[in-house]
């Protein structure tokens, strides 16, 4: 049991810092894809190795982690979009750089 | 899965793992980190394998790798380059930041081990008609909201893109 736990946490923990101290907003999404692939892992790994689950139990729990993989992909593609806009139309491309958006 | 070595195996990926993500995190070079991330990727699809979760495995390798991993290189061809003309990453490490993610880690993992059950006997591997069962059963309701997201996303693209070139 704490091999997964310990595993998970440190990547999401790894993906924390590269979310604060990364500037550039590729590099953040990347962190941000780390954290959910961290949490997706620690998710099916506790639903494996807890106490009485059963193979009804680890599809559902698949399931929820197959919607967490469909949410990151929306996430991502969107974010991606937003990025590229915002190169193409003012060249920024740092997090220090959106300082404010406009509605 | 209960083959033999399958420690070394999960190990193997569990090391992969981290030291791909170190890289994500710290690398300068906008490739590097997309090869890093990409190593990273393949080795969580692994190690869903290995704790029965094959097609979960199969949806990261396709969605993640062969999806995000091309939209990260398609928008690292638009970002800044250097004098070289390679396209690099800034980052403001800072030392305080790392110590707090650690702790942050740790006190998460303590939490989580501290009121762990206890390890039961591992299942047999969830297969394809289960995971169908629960999306067209008690998750249908995920499963419809899922596909509105996701049209949802397309829409925010194409709006994103076509403001873009007006």
């Amino acid at each position: 049991m704490s091999v997964p736990v310990v595993l998970c946490m440190s990547l999401f923990g790894i993906g924390l810092y590269g979310l604060l101290s990364r500037r550039d907003v590729i590099a953040v999404l990347a962190s941000v894809e780390i954290m959910l692939v961290s949490a997706n892992v620690l998710l099916i790994a506790l639903a494996r190795t807890g106490s009485g689950a059963s193979v009804a139990d680890l599809g559902r729990v698949e399931a929820v982690g197959v919607t967490i993989v469909v949410i990151a992909a929306a996430e991502a593609a969107v974010g991606m979009a937003l990025l590229i806009a915002a190169v193409r139309r003012s060249g920024r491309q740092t997090v220090d750089e959106f300082r404010q958006v406009r509605g | 899965m209960t083959l033999p070595g399958a420690d070394i195996v999960v190990g193997t990926l569990a090391v992969a793992a981290v030291i791909s993500a170190v890289l994500v995190v710290v690398v300068r070079e906008a490739m590097r980190m997309a090869l890093s991330l990409g190593v990273f990727l393949l080795s969580s699809a692994g190690l869903f394998l290995y704790y029965g979760a094959p097609f979960l495995a199969a949806a990261q390798v396709f969605v993640y790798v062969g999806g995000v991993l091309v939209l990260v290189v398609l928008a690292i061809m638009v970002i800044r380059r250097s004098p070289d003309g390679s396209p690099v990453l800034a980052s403001r490490h800072d030392p305080v930041s790392a110590a707090m993610c650690a702790m942050f880690a740790a006190g998460a993992s303590w939490l989580l081990l501290r009121d762990a059950p206890p390890r039961g006997p591992m299942s047999g591997t969830s297969g394809s008609a289960d995971l169908a069962s629960a999306f067209l059963g008690p998750m249908v309701v995920h499963m419809e909201l899922l596909g509105a997201l996701l049209l949802v996303a397309l829409v925010a693209v194409v709006a994103i893109s076509e403001g873009e070139r007006r």
